[in-house]
């Protein structure tokens, strides 16, 4: 029995070694050689590789954004919401931080941070103080003074106001009449007019003239108004100095430098938000250092006083607000007729600004003071407050407008605020008695008195304004050079271009906007020829330079005809031929973008391919119309090259439309020119196809898949026709390989790689299987493309074996064996009918598909054979592929391909052949260092060998391969048909991931009901005789541990109720077993529901029925045996429902083996039983000899260890001594058999353990799946040989198994 | 019958194995037991005689099949074109086989191959191409069906050369020659040194070695069922762990003959419980009377199902070529092994049935043992006498009744304990040795 399972080292084995490591990760490899070919027309990898794994690159994406300044672009009202709220959140962590741990705090103030702060924050302020824009505020001047006017001179008196309020400490109210008498914040006000829509300009410059004029009057009105109420002597003139130091000058270096250094400024125009956050961080400094060092005070003050000086703080807010309003209606009533149009715009710049106080002087202002008014935490604190108040209050307000006014738009942070304002108001229009638009009411009442008519003209006229105004905003920006707000500026007059035409019903759009675009053009085409002053041009200016004529030029196509006429018109201009020209332009484009590329940032190179693909995407078009009528002589191979290698390249960026690129390559397939051409670029596109999905978990989508294989098919067209074409993915070919012709005598070298295609189509394939839900019609509906695949396979494999190329058709083989392995041969009939059915269908499709737009150049007829040809069984084509793979393949095929070859014999029930098979590969010795996915098909393996031995009534067989599988109640994970759920430790997110894209797709599990039916049953019929045998000594001998423990779980059980599952049914007819009830045992069996899953189940249950009364008939007698004297056969015949000569035959067997003591006696047809009891004082000489003898043995062994050298002599001596319990065990007496097989029970268990127990076992996936329980599938598998004989010879066989 | 008889003939999964030569005897035997019209067998052998050079026999069956007096004209050709071949090779071979004829010539030979090679060169001018014209003389001679002069051929050659694929070859040649010969001695010689050369070599594929190994089985049937010692030696060949791996993978049909080897010799008993359970494992794709008849007796207990193949399996060993060889005693001819083979079946039902039975019916036990009463009171009292078995007649039931065999208690208790003094008595003595050993140094 040995013999088999060491036939394998020396014998015919297909697989004559597997020693060398395999590969970790099989997925990988087959990936890895699939990115290679794309791999190589990129010219950087890694980026590819990030195009490949898409995951990564939204994560990087998703930081960028906020890092960036950028992300108002792309900002919800969310996100810009709260990084406007950056400031308020700095403040209040800086309080927190301050509260919590003052110390640091403490330090800081040591060394007198918050002075260098405070100057940082008006460094900053003045970088960011952007000069430009103040400009444009000249227009709302009335207001703008008006403003000035309420900030500086008549909110201080509110102060007053505020003075007269009482509370213990009083530094609080102190600290908010200071605050009264601040200029306007630099940045939230600005940022919410922005957000609301209003004249940020105006806001800007009210907010830069107040804070300069506010140093002048700080002192005056702090010594005024509290210096007075205080009762303090207040040092004006200190004041005034030291704010003139810490305020103007740093404010007015950072205006310097930001003029001085051009880049610099464009620096922090670019990362606007990262400096206020900058400024935010040094302001919260200050109350940070303010709370920390004054927090035993602050702590004494009393919440509720506290939160009086909050309401204190929000009253003065409002009553700001209110006070604002007001005078800004009156001051706009009174202006009615002059201001009609950006009133309102400039009305609510002028209501935010006018009604915020700042916080940085007010800091800088306590800072002075040196405590003259008290504690300066405790001023700073309630001014804190304040300020988060009023930012909050007024953010709610403006929201509250942007609601009102269309809920639906999103708000982009701040370059179409004048679009904002023009929604607001068409709302406005509509909704005239609104609270909240007081302050432009006046203007609507206006047109509220008149009738519809007159409301239009205005609308339109406003209309223009705006775009007149933004068009000199961009004449301005011309005049210097700002590609940035050039561009901004540009979008917003496309923008208003649509209002004004929606508002005129015109439908040309209005002669400003067409010379504005003549200008911009003209500008543009000035700015490219003057190639130096670009290099000097700052990289955001640049960039934006790159978008602008991106945009320009996709936007003047569509007023071609109209700038052609303004331009023959009015002006005498060069005739210009877009079109031409785009073609012209797209190649300096491509220069230039790779100059500029090498300076610019990743993030950058991004974005300005991004707008370089929508343009190519229209040229796309148009020369795809352009082809239709351009003569094909026109196209040359040079030509097709060239435009493959630029869609390339695009290949793998942020930003791609991946379907794009697929229909593009498609498109370039027809017109390419040579064979050789045409097959690269088919390559190229099933490479594209392939990254459409993105991303390892998802699938492709099916009908791409189904593209996918057409191509391949295609490609395989090409390649049997033209047969001078090879297909190489080791050599680099040279440049102008392709451009060879059709007759081209020698061979041509296409790059590709056929066999990483099939892999990954058959991937995607399985994939797509595995996340469809199996109980849907799609998922039948997808299971119909397999015989496309099949077909697809073996042409691919024909190929190769026409080429000669035999490992890669193996490795196609394998694919094909893989897909076909677990069907029965009804499946598989099943199967061949379908490819026959559906491959009509498909031609019909194909033909449809041919007649498309464009005939290609070269039109590939359908060589290879669409429909794949099966083999009568599925036997027999598992034998011809699985042939060629034991023949070509590398180690990891061979494995793969042995494995499906055992499991399908085992589902033609040929246990014999697919054990053979199994033992003579020694696949169960290495499977632990193979991939999981090997390892897997290991496992699947082994269920369907204990079903197949099951169902040719094997039941020992069965089991033993079985058991391993249900050792850690782990099937599930084990044959990846499901996730089982570990109590102990939980998964990390990964490890769940990796689990899933391994599950086997529905259609390929093999039945666990089943399964487990089959286990147990084999468990319940070889443990309940042998449980019954050593009654006494029940733990000695457990053949099914997992059995025995649901055997004593239901045993615990004080009801049984009727079984419900697998489990419950077969400890049922365990009970009744255990009886000798076989009649109701088989019932019990009988009624479960999984029969119906076998084929031959008739057979089947026959076979259990039988073997089920044989052991009833085994466990009666070793129950029972003690009872009788003599026992007639007839009347066990009888009872057991067996024939004559089986329980002859049966009990025979049980007196051979000892089990039974006892024999027949022939003239009377009777079993006489021996009585062979012994004595107890028999038994105890019996435990003395067996303990004296271990005693002699141990002192051998320490005789051994001790002298060492005598050891051999001993050893030797020992094993003789085993031998002669061996065969005493087997021939001698009964009950020193008993002791002695004990004996060996131990000692074999530590025998299998060590055998099976092999290094890093039990933390590897399935290799406790191996184990040597299958090896000694053949000592256990003589029945005959029962159970005492049984344990000796396992244990020969373990021998033989270490030894070989 | 006929049919079962053909369905038991094992030539057509044997001869593939076989030298064409050694086929020959098979089909011979074949002719004699017709078993197969003597027309097929006769087109066989001309088709095996076809790729040799026994032209003249091949003519001679040509004859007596078609009853016609003239051979055909390929054969002539083919005969002619034989005997130009001869007679090149013969001068080719010349100078080494006149050397080799000189005994004073041969006694100048060494056991050293190194120098012999130069001697024979320097002195007679016989250099590899001569030695080489000797294996293909020795060849052409073997094809001929000359076979002493190839084994003598073979045999000098093999001393001479150097290169060791050849060297087995020669081999191979040698071992055909001697068998054909039925020099059983020298065969068995010459198979031994083919078995190592299999074992110690290393072959290219596993696949090869097996190969090689199902061949030597094969051939060595004849030797093993002619031989003296021949029953001994086939299990100790076959039941070789790779040997056996070989017949299970490749050719379950020899299990017919190693089982015999099995029933026929009583010393190998211990072995004989392995090889059961390589029958069981191996039932599903072999199947064989004798081979069932094992399983009946030691699996199934199925004394009457053992009783039916017995006599089966006594069909077969008559129809084996191998088993079934006759010795001629005058005009009475026998079939040595099935007499054995069925004395030792009886023995073995016999045994088995004896131990699970206490008291046994003498008809009963006459008809399983396939004899009459008489016979049977004879044999068991026989067996009674040479205390083979531990039993009583009561002549008046007319049963046998066995004495139990439970060892007493007290002697396996002084079993169990004789061997401990012993070592306790041996580990004392390394012990003061060790001691000894020690205080001297």
């Amino acid at each position: 029995m040995a013999t088999i399972a060491s036939m394998l080292a020396s014998t015919q084995n297909p697989f004559p070694c597997f020693r060398e490591p395999l590969y970790s990760r099989s997925r990988s490899v087959v990936f890895r050689s699939y990115l290679e070919p794309c791999g190589r027309r990129i010219r950087t990898i890694p980026r590819f590789i990030r195009a490949c794994q898409p995951s990564d690159k939204v994560g990087g994406e998703g930081g960028s954004v906020s890092a960036s300044a950028k992300s108002y672009h792309f900002g919800n009202e969310l996100l810009s919401f709260a990084s406007d709220n950056f400031l308020p959140l700095a403040l209040v962590t800086g309080v927190g931080m301050g509260f919590a741990n003052p110390t640091l705090g403490c330090l800081a103030d040591k060394y007198s941070l918050s002075k260098f702060s405070t100057c940082g924050i008006f460094i900053i302020s003045g970088l960011t103080l952007r000069t430009e824009a103040i400009g444009a505020a000249v227009k709302g001047w009335p207001l703008g003074i008006f403003g000035l006017a309420s900030i500086l001179l008549l909110t201080p008196s509110f102060s007053r106001l505020v003075m007269l309020f009482q509370l213990q400490p009083q530094e609080l109210v102190t600290g908010l009449g200071i605050f009264c008498c601040m200029p306007t914040t630099l940045s939230s006000g600005v940022a919410l007019t922005h957000l609301a829509g209003g004249n940020s300009a105006l806001a800007l410059a009210v907010t830069v003239a107040s804070n300069l004029f506010g140093i002048l009057t700080i002192p005056f009105w702090v010594s005024r108004y509290i210096a007075g109420g205080v009762g303090v002597s207040f040092p004006t003139d200190q004041l005034f100095r030291s704010l003139i130091v810490t305020l103007l000058v740093p404010l007015i270096i950072g205006k310097v430098i930001r003029e001085s250094f051009k880049g610099f400024a464009n620096f922090v125009d670019n990362n606007r938000k990262l400096f206020s956050r900058m400024n935010a961080i040094c302001l919260s400094l200050v109350p940070w250092i303010q709370v920390s060092r004054s927090r035993s005070l602050l702590l004494s003050v009393e919440p509720k006083v506290f939160l009086a000086a909050i309401g204190i703080g929000i009253l003065l807010h409002l009553s700001l607000l209110a006070f604002n309003a007001l005078s800004i209606r009156i001051l706009s009533g009174l202006s009615g007729d002059y201001n009609s149009k950006n009133s309102k715009g400039n009305g609510t710049a002028v209501l935010l600004v006018a009604s915020q106080k700042t916080l940085p002087v007010m800091v800088a202002v306590v800072e002075q003071l040196r405590g003259a008014f008290g504690e300066p935490g405790l001023l700073v604190l309630p001014c804190v407050a304040a300020h988060l108040n009023q930012i909050m209050i007024d953010s709610i307000l403006v929201n509250v407008w942007l609601r009102k006014s269309n809920a639906s738009s999103s708000t982009d942070g701040g370059s179409d605020s004048e679009d904002e304002s023009d929604i607001e108001e068409e709302i406005q229009e509509v909704q005239n008695n609104d609270i909240n638009n007081r302050y432009l009411q006046d203007n609507s009442d206006d047109d509220d008195d008149t009738d519809t008519k007159r409301v239009i003209k205005p609308t339109k006229d406003k209309r223009f304004e705006e775009m007149t105004h933004t068009v000199e905003q961009m004449k301005n920006a011309m005049k210097i050079n700002d590609w940035v707000s050039l561009q901004e500026n540009f979008d917003k007059v496309n923008k208003q271009l649509e209002k004004v035409m929606r508002i005129t019903e015109a439908v040309k759009p209005p002669t400003l906007y067409i010379k504005t675009l003549v200008m911009l053009e003209d500008f543009l085409n000035e700015a490219l020829a003057n190639k130096e002053a670009k290099k000097k041009m700052s990289p955001s200016n640049s960039k934006a330079l790159n978008a602008m004529r991106q945009k320009l030029k996709k936007n003047n196509k569509l007023h071609e005809e109209e700038i052609n006429k303004y331009r023959e018109a009015p002006e005498v201009e060069e005739e210009n031929e877009p079109e031409d020209e785009d073609d012209d332009d797209e190649e300096d484009e491509d220069e230039e973008d790779d100059d500029s590329k090498e300076a610019v940032t990743d993030e950058e190179v991004d974005e300005t391919t991004d707008t370089r693909w929508e343009t190519m995407l229209n040229k796309k078009d148009k020369q795809m119309e352009k082809l239709l009528s351009k003569d094909p002589k026109e196209i040359t191979w040079d030509w097709v090259n060239q435009k493959f290698k630029e869609i390339m390249a695009a290949r793998g960026r942020k930003g791609t439309a991946r379907f794009d690129l697929v229909d593009q390559l498609t498109h370039l397939t027809k017109i390419a020119k040579t064979p050789a051409q045409k097959l690269e670029i088919l390559f190229s596109v099933i490479s594209a196809q392939f990254d459409v999905n993105p991303g390892l978990s998802g699938h492709m989508p099916i009908k791409v898949w189904k593209k996918c294989v057409l191509n391949m098919l295609t490609i395989l067209d090409i390649l049997v026709k033209y047969t001078n074409i090879v297909v190489d993915d080791t050599i680099e070919p040279e440049e102008n390989e392709t451009s060879k012709p059709a007759d081209y005598d020698g061979t041509i070298r296409v790059w590709g790689n056929l066999v990483a295609f099939i892999e990954r189509i058959d991937t995607e394939f399985f994939k797509s299987l595995q996340s469809i839900d199996p109980h849907t019609r799609e998922y039948v509906e997808r299971l119909r493309d397999e015989p496309m695949f099949l077909a697809l396979a073996q042409n691919i494999q024909d190929y190769f074996e026409r080429m000669g190329d035999f490992k890669a058709a193996a490795k196609v083989a394998l694919r094909r064996v893989e897909s076909i392995y677990y069907k029965p041969q009804e499946v598989y009939e099943a199967m061949r009918k379908l490819a026959e059915l559906v491959e009509e269908d498909e031609e019909a499709e194909d033909a449809e598909e041919e007649s498309g737009p464009i005939s290609s150049f070269i039109v590939v007829p359908e060589v290879v054979p669409r429909k794949p040809t099966f083999p009568e069984s599925g036997r027999a084509m598992m034998d011809l592929l699985v042939s060629l793979i034991y023949r070509n393949g590398d180690e990891r095929t061979k494995a793969r391909a042995m494995l499906c070859d055992i499991y399908h014999h085992a589902l033609m029930d040929n246990f014999g052949t697919a054990r053979d098979l199994l033992l003579m590969s020694h696949l169960q010795d290495n499977i632990q260092h193979m991939d999981i996915s090997t390892q897997i098909l290991f496992n699947r393996t082994m269920a369907q060998l204990g079903l197949c031995a099951f169902r040719v009534g094997m039941i020992t067989e069965s089991h033993s391969c079985l058991s391993e599988l249900y050792s850690g109640q782990r099937v599930r994970e084990l044959l990846a048909q499901g996730v089982s759920q570990s109590r102990y430790h939980e998964k990390t997110p990964e490890q769940e991931r990796m689990e899933r894209r391994r599950q086997m797709p529905y259609h390929m599990h093999i039945n666990l009901e089943l399964l487990e039916a089959v286990h147990l049953i084999g468990a319940m019929l070889l443990e309940v005789p042998n449980m019954a045998a050593n009654s006494l000594e029940a733990r000695r001998r457990v053949i099914s541990k997992n059995f025995r423990r649901l055997l004593e779980i239901s045993e615990r059980q004080a009801f049984n109720a009727p079984p419900e599952n697998v489990r419950d049914h077969v400890m049922a007819a365990t009970r009744a077993l255990t009886k000798g009830d076989f009649q109701t045992a088989f019932e019990v069996l009988n009624s479960l529901e999984v029969w119906r899953m076998l084929k031959n189940r008739d057979s089947i249950l026959e076979m259990v029925k039988a073997r089920i009364k044989e052991e009833a008939l085994r466990t009666y007698l070793f129950t029972y045996s003690s009872s009788y004297e003599s026992l007639s056969l007839e009347q066990l015949a009888k009872m057991f429902d067996v024939t004559e000569a089986q329980v002859h035959s049966i009990v025979s067997k049980m007196m051979i083996n000892e089990e039974l003591h006892a024999s027949w006696d022939q003239p009377t047809r009777c079993i006489v039983f021996h009585e062979v009891q012994h004595s107890r004082l028999q038994s105890l000489a019996f435990q003395l000899t067996e303990k004296l003898s271990v005693l002699a043995e141990s002192n051998e062994r320490a005789m051994e260890a001790r002298t060492g050298g005598g050891g051999l002599d001993l050893s030797s001596r020992r094993r003789d001594n085993n031998q002669d319990y061996a065969g005493a065990a087997s021939g001698g007496g009964r009950w020193q058999d008993n002791n002695m097989s004990s004996g060996y029970g131990g000692r074999q268990g530590n025998n299998r353990s060590g055998y099976g127990g092999r290094p890093g076992q039990p933390r590897d996936w399935s290799g406790q799946n191996r184990g040597g329980g299958y090896a000694s599938r053949a000592g256990s598998g003589n029945r005959g040989g029962g159970m005492q004989m049984d344990g000796s010879t396992r244990m020969v066989s373990l021998n033989r198994g270490v030894r070989t | 019958m006929a049919e079962t008889k053909e369905n038991y003939d094992l030539t057509p999964r044997v001869a593939p194995n076989l030298d064409r030569h050694l086929v020959f005897p098979i089909l011979e035997f074949l002719q004699e037991r017709q078993l197969y019209p003597d027309e097929q067998i006769l087109k066989f052998k001309i088709e095996l005689l076809n790729k040799t050079n026994m032209v003249d026999y091949a003519m001679d069956i040509h004859k007596s099949l078609y009853h016609t007096e003239d051979a055909p004209q390929d054969m002539v050709e083919r005969r002619a074109e034989v005997v130009a071949r001869l007679k090149s090779l013969e001068e080719a071979a010349a100078p080494l086989v006149t050397f080799l004829l000189n005994p004073a010539a041969v006694q100048e030979l060494r056991a050293d191959k190194q120098y012999n090679l130069q001697m024979l060169k320097e002195r007679y001018q016989i250099g590899p191409d001569q030695i080489e014209a000797l294996y293909q003389y020795a060849k052409f001679q073997f094809e001929c069906g000359n076979y002493s002069g190839a084994a003598d051929y073979l045999y000098q050659y093999r001393t001479l050369c150097s290169n060791l694929e050849r060297s087995l070859s020669a081999l191979w040649g040698k071992l055909a020659s001697e068998i054909l010969m039925q020099n059983w001695d020298i065969a068995f010689e010459e198979l031994n040194r083919v078995k190592d050369i299999i074992d110690s070599k290393s072959f290219a594929s596993p696949l090869n070695q097996v190969q090689n190994r199902i061949w030597l089985m094969h051939w060595g049937l004849y030797i093993f069922f002619n031989h003296d010692n021949g029953r001994t030696q086939i299990i100790d060949l076959f039941n070789q762990d790779k040997y056996l791996n070989a017949i299970q993978t490749s050719a379950p049909h020899l299990l017919r003959y190693l089982a015999t080897a099995f029933i026929v010799n009583k010393r190998k008993r211990p072995q004989l419980k392995e090889f059961i359970k390589v029958i069981q494992q191996e039932h599903y794709s072999y199947k064989d009377p004798i081979v069932e008849f094992l399983a009946c007796v030691f699996v199934n207990y199925d004394f009457d199902g053992a009783q039916k193949k017995m006599k089966e399996c006594e069909e077969v060993i008559v129809n084996d070529p191998f088993l079934g060889k006759r010795v001629e005693n005058g005009n009475f001819s026998t079939v040595p092994l099935r007499d054995e083979f069925l004395e030792n079946a009886r023995l073995f039902i016999f045994e088995t049935y004896c131990r699970i039975h206490q008291r046994i019916d003498m008809g009963v036990l006459a008809e399983k043992l396939n004899l009459n009463y008489e016979e049977a009171e004879r044999w068991i009292v026989n067996l009674i006498r040479t205390s083979k078995l531990d039993a009583k007649i009561d002549s008046e039931a007319g049963t046998v009744i066995m004495e139990p065999t439970q060892p007493n208690v007290h002697e396996q208790l002084i079993n169990h304990t004789k061997a401990l003094s012993g070592r306790t008595y041996k580990l004392v003595t390394q012990l003061l040795e060790h001691t000894q050993g020690q205080a001297a140094r």
